[in-house]
């Protein structure tokens, strides 16, 4: 089974309403699913909720996982109208930093449902801060107790936002998750970048089973069209002359000496001629009109 | 201005003095460097550790930690500017720049100022690569060499030969260098060179412990502190001049990560238009200013591809002096292009400066790729590998 790391991030994708029946594929089922991963793990899971109500969101988990679970309810009240003491005091920014002041030993969890809400409600750089305090609250300053595991897992809508909060988030994740899928089957894009090391991806076909188990697939029935092989760029195609040779061609070719090409056999010839060889030379037969003066004009030179 | 080369050659004489009358020999003058900066008069050299004067021009160069970046920008980066560069996408490759230019700066024996908002400074200087020793050095490149030769590589060229006399990028260490080291990047510095270093670190998240609401302010709260870190330090220990008593002066290497990110509080990364736009050149132009009267060099990464507004990159880019982007291949349709295939990523050089000087030392190669091996990183010239293929292909054939 596929182990979140930490600050894992989730998206929600939705396809571009071409077909009249546009499925969704949502995020949180899939968000539910590691959540109970992790429960079964030992961890305790903290879930700020944002978009559905708490029964909502624990319905479909079993009772073991549901009693590890810590529900963090800002969707009842967000504005704490009602001032009956149940809401998160200080709104969302209280209740992150809540979180981040955790001290319980032991490793955890925590789930934000979702990213999209507490960007609407708050400042994306604010966000942004406190999402990198979560994940690095583990580092204590007194080396007594062991570093302690904290997985932030966060589910955001992407068609809801530009392309600049959900980069800067992506950014500050060391594994984003991209949903998407062909009619019934689903896939994850997983891209996967561990610290100081070469970011990985690979797209996983998995489904969620109604207790909220993940269950991956090795290939989907009916397999999409890879995309058409990236052919070698043949710089020789499309061209109005021949450059293929044949076989003859190619060995009369290669036999061929090229004349700037300084072989040892030249270098031979040129420094020992050989007795056979004769150097070339040139005979002049004077015509009746040619002028020939004995008196060489060039022999007053002193060279 | 940027510092020149304290030197002092007595009178600064203009170069083509055609005196009438000058008995034997020519009229022209040779010239020293400059004299200026901050040691006037006096007839001795004064040479800082890790530094040296640059050819054309005189002015005090220090090394960025790769000798071959250091041959792309004119010989190194000039004392009292701005080296950014701008991120590739996933961060993998800017962070070995920034830790190659502080390794570089342990090693002359500079000092160090690491700011980031991501990371611990102590946790980056940790990480920084080990120092490769002269007499270790050719062993380490001939056995880096041999196991990346594939064998196509070996195939020389019958008839465009030429092309393989361009001259390749200085991969092998040069002898006798006190200016610009090589390093092992699959080990870590030795943690005694750490501890005799002298290094001062500006995590953000520690200095803005208290939560303060956000204040009308003319730069982000987190700009401002650093900027009075960095002059706090520079005045403290004497980098401007103001400290007479320094007996030996040194250069000041500080090393800002990810600036402009949001864990900086600004805002650039998220929206396109925002009130606070300006924060990052203020904070670029404030920086400029405290550099050019200090000794100090300053390197910068950005996240300039989640900058979203394209007038703020330029602007970021025209405030700084030296501008180089790295572009990886990794997650782009480039990383299944055959022409690519030796490489991991191509680095631009946007931008040089012209500092004392009406032109800016240009290097004549502009296709430059780069490639992490196991222990070292190598910026090389690559050839336009298809326009090889067809050349030769039409050449051979006929």
């Amino acid at each position: 089974k596929r182990r979140p790391s930490p600050s894992a991030f989730s998206r929600a994708v939705c396809p571009p309403v071409a077909l009249p029946d546009s499925v969704q594929w949502e995020g949180r089922s899939l968000l539910k699913a590691l959540i109970k991963n992790a429960a079964l793990r030992g961890d305790q899971v903290h879930v700020l909720g944002c978009e559905v109500s708490e029964e909502e969101f624990r319905e479909g988990f079993e009772p073991d996982v549901n009693s590890r679970l810590v529900y963090h309810d800002l969707f009842k009240d967000p504005l704490n109208w009602s001032k009956t003491g149940e809401a998160l005091p200080g709104g969302p920014l209280g209740a992150l930093r809540a979180l981040c002041g955790r001290t319980q030993p032991g490793p955890v969890t925590i789930a934000l449902d979702s990213l999209s809400w507490l960007l609407f409600h708050l400042p994306c750089t604010t966000l942004c801060q406190l999402l990198h305090a979560l994940s690095h609250q583990n580092a204590c300053p007194d080396g007594s107790s062991p570093v302690e595991r904290v997985h932030v897992l966060g589910l955001i809508h992407e068609e809801l936002h530009g392309p600049g909060p959900v980069g800067a988030l992506s950014s500050l994740a060391q594994a984003e998750v991209t949903l998407s899928g062909m009619l019934d089957q689903t896939s994850a894009h997983i891209v996967n970048r561990r610290l100081r090391q070469r970011p990985t991806q690979q797209t996983q076909w998995f489904s969620i089973l109604p207790d909220f188990s993940l269950h991956l697939h090795r290939v989907p029935a009916r397999e999409p069209r890879p995309c058409p092989p990236t052919t070698q760029v043949d710089p020789t195609a499309h061209l109005t002359f021949n450059l293929h040779l044949s076989k003859k061609e190619k060995e009369a070719k290669d036999s061929l000496t090229l004349p700037f090409q300084f072989s040892s056999e030249k270098q031979q010839a040129l420094l020992r001629p050989g007795p056979g060889q004769s150097t070339s030379q040139i005979f002049y037969e004077p015509d009746a009109y040619d002028d020939l003066d004995q008196e060489d004009p060039d022999d007053d030179l002193d060279i | 201005m940027a510092a020149t080369a304290p030197c002092g050659s007595g009178a600064e004489e203009t170069g083509s003095e055609a005196a009438a009358g000058k008995p034997g020999g020519t009229s022209f003058q040779r010239k020293g460097p400059r004299a200026g900066g901050l040691d006037r008069g006096g007839s001795r050299l004064v040479s800082i550790a890790g530094t040296r004067p640059s050819v054309r021009n005189g002015q005090l160069l220090v090394s960025t930690g790769l000798p071959a970046l250091d041959q792309l920008l004119g010989g190194g980066l000039a004392v009292g500017t701005v080296l950014l560069i701008e991120e590739d996408k996933y961060d993998i490759y800017s962070p070995l720049l920034f830790k190659y230019f502080l390794a570089e700066g342990i090693i002359s024996g500079h000092t160090l100022l690491v700011a980031s908002a991501k990371e611990d400074p102590a946790d980056i200087l940790q990480e920084l690569p080990a120092p490769l020793l002269d007499n270790h050095c050719k062993k380490e490149f001939d056995e880096d060499s041999c196991n990346d030769k594939t064998p196509e590589s070996n195939i020389e060229m019958k008839i465009a030969w030429r092309y393989q006399l361009l001259p390749k990028m200085q991969a092998g260490p040069v002898s006798s260098s006190r200016f610009g080291h090589y390093y092992d990047v699959s080990k870590r510095i030795p943690q005694e060179l750490i501890e005799a270093s002298k290094w001062y670190g500006f995590f953000l998240p520690e200095k803005l412990s208290s939560s303060l609401p956000a204040e009308p302010c003319y730069l982000t709260h987190g700009y401002l502190k650093l900027l009075q870190f960095i002059q706090s330090i520079i005045y403290e220990d004497g980098f401007d001049g103001t400290n007479p008593q320094k007996k030996q002066k040194n250069i000041l290497r500080i090393g800002i990560q990810n600036l402009g990110s949001p864990l900086w509080g600004d805002d650039i990364c998220c929206t396109e238009n925002c009130d606070n736009n300006h924060n990052l050149t203020k904070f670029l132009y404030v920086l400029r200013g405290l550099l050019r009267n200090s000794l100090s060099a300053c390197i910068i990464t950005v996240p300039s591809h989640l900058i979203q507004n394209k007038a703020v990159i330029a602007r970021v880019a025209n405030l700084s002096d030296t501008v180089v982007g790295l572009e990886s291949f990794m997650g782009s349709e480039k990383e299944t292009n055959p022409l690519y295939k030796d490489y991991h990523g191509l680095i631009h050089i946007r931008k040089i400066p012209r500092l004392n000087n009406l032109t800016g030392d240009i290097s004549d190669v502009k296709d430059l790729a780069f490639k992490l091996k196991r222990k070292l990183f190598t910026i090389e010239a690559y050839q336009n590998i298809k326009a090889k293929l067809t050349c030769e292909n039409i050449i051979d054939n006929f």
